[in-house]
């Protein structure tokens, strides 16, 4: 009995309690509602204030994931005139172009963030006369100085391919024959890379792991449009260090090996291996930005015996040995007054050396010398004159030449952006 | 077979001892110096971008972009964290 009372005390106290805590409530909303309606003007002030902070806010706040696009546009005009000389005897040839059809790319790269580990890139790219891709893969960050990325790669050989061949960096008007394009700047398969503090200075790190190139019938090597039909894979490296707490210079060591041989040809033993040496120094003196880079290839093929394209019923063979090399100079006057800082000087030379006694034996040696205007920082004018001899070194026996060399001297005008 | 196996071995040797100096230089070598933390955005985004291509400027790409261009180009360029994430701040905050 005393129980029950108890319990029926107890529930009607309760319920009272929620029931004078109610009317308290209502009575301080009835209160603010009759402040409120005691000075509509400020409260309606305060209220349209406080909604389009919110609206600015919700249009500016972070997301987990953001797609962007950005890219690069290069065209010009080139003028060419060609002297072939072949035992003794000269050809001229000239010809111009709009847009400079060799050097015409329109490459708009997409970008897609999710969160800050995970970044997705793909580059597709229009020369003037095909599409392809430049690069398309997914990188993931793991913890810092350790990035993992996997899909169709750059290359960690040099420093050319993976930073300086964009059009609005490069401060001339051409890539370097024999960097650029040779061995490959991309490849199917997975990489770890990372740069780390060293105390004043810094290192870093990048190897990849890729399905190869290909050796074709002539001694050279394709890595686009092939199909890899072994289970050698091409292993690729690069480490550099940054001595200068300033980061001014940076000196690179690559190298890679791998079979290149088709599984189904007389070449399937065929290995590579190639060394790059690469350097980078950028500093300011006496007002003077002066910018020089440098790259060394070194591409070593196994011998392999190749038919003869003049007879087929016999083979040849040679050293299957590749060297390029550039070097460049540009210096600009940051602090000069008015447009004449937007100008920057810039020279180069580049020398690349085929296999002798191979068909596509040759020694190119090139000059080129430039100026260029800078709009902004990513938008450039170039005007550059080329000189570039290239002497062919294929003997008689494989159709070539007692003697045989062809001089190319161009005037390039060239317009880049990065958008 | 003897001869094989003791040249296996040598190199498998090499390898190991290579990946355990990098090992250590990758875990126990890898701090900046006081000098490099205390640098500030500006002064990293001066010194890293003009590696490769100009300065940019902070108010050509929105906060968003330049997370995302912070990750794109720490993977290029090999920036270490600290470096990417000062340079980021900085031009977060200097472009608007």
């Amino acid at each position: 009995m005393k129980k029950t009372v108890f319990k029926i005390f107890f529930t009607f106290t309760f319920c009272l309690f929620c029931l004078v805590n109610s009317i308290v409530a209502q009575q301080d909303v009835q209160k603010t509602d009759s402040s409120v309606a005691s000075n509509p003007v400020v409260d309606t002030i305060l209220q349209n204030r406080v909604a389009a902070l919110e609206k600015q806010v919700a249009v500016e706040k972070k997301g987990e994931s953001h797609f962007m696009v950005v890219g690069l546009a290069t065209m010009g005009f080139m003028y060419n005139k060609s002297v072939t000389t072949i035992n003794g005897i000269g050809t001229t040839t000239k010809t111009s172009s709009f847009p400079d059809i060799d050097r015409f790319e329109i490459s708009p790269m997409m970008l897609w963030r999710h969160g800050k580990k995970l970044l997705f890139e793909f580059e597709p790219s229009w020369n003037g006369t095909s599409f392809g891709v430049n690069w398309g893969d997914v990188s993931y960050f793991v913890k810092p100085g350790f990035i993992v990325r996997g899909g169709y790669i750059v290359l960690p050989f040099g420093i050319y391919n993976k930073r300086l061949a964009a059009g609005w960096i490069n401060k001339l008007a051409s890539d370097p024959v024999g960097i650029a394009d040779y061995p490959p700047s991309s490849d199917y398969g997975v990489e770890i890379t990372g740069g780390l503090p060293l105390g004043n200075m810094k290192w870093s790190y990048d190897v990849s792991l890729t399905n190869g190139m290909q050796l074709l019938n002539d001694g050279t090597m394709q890595s686009s449009g092939i199909v890899d039909n072994n289970i050698n894979k091409t292993l690729t490296g690069r480490i550099s260090i940054l001595p200068f707490s300033n980061s001014c210079l940076e000196l690179g060591v690559s190298g890679l090996y791998g079979g290149i041989g088709d599984a189904n040809s007389n070449y399937k033993n065929a290995k590579s291996n190639m060394y790059a040496l690469d350097f980078n120094f950028v500093k300011t003196v006496s007002k003077i930005l002066l910018n020089v880079k440098a790259q060394y290839n070194y591409i070593n093929v196994t011998n392999e015996n190749y038919v003869n394209p003049t007879d087929t019923n016999s083979t040849y063979s040679f050293n299957n040995k590749t060297t390029s090399f550039f070097g460049q100079l540009s210096m600009r006057a940051t602090s000069a007054p008015g447009v004449l800082k937007n100008f920057e000087l810039a020279s180069r030379y580049v020398n690349y050396t085929t296999p002798v006694n191979s068909i596509w034996g040759a020694i190119t040696d090139e000059y080129d010398i430039g100026i260029d205007y800078w709009f902004t920082w990513r938008s450039v004018l170039k005007v550059v004159y080329e000189s570039q001899k290239i002497t062919g070194t294929t003997p008689i026996s494989l159709g070539g030449y007692l003697s045989n060399s062809t001089q190319n001297n161009r005037i390039v005008i060239q317009y880049s952006v990065q958008f | 077979m003897k001869a094989i196996n003791i040249l296996l071995f040598k190199r498998l040797i090499k390898v190991g001892f290579s990946f355990f100096l990098l090992s250590i230089l990758f875990n126990t070598g890898c701090v900046e110096s006081r000098k490099i933390a205390s640098k500030s955005g500006v002064q990293l985004w001066a010194e890293n971008c003009q590696r490769c291509h100009n300065t940019p400027s902070p108010s050509s790409f929105s906060a968003s972009q330049w997370e995302t261009i912070g990750m794109h180009m720490q993977s290029r360029a090999l920036l270490t964290e600290n470096e990417k994430n000062k340079i980021i701040d900085f031009l977060q905050s200097s472009g608007r």
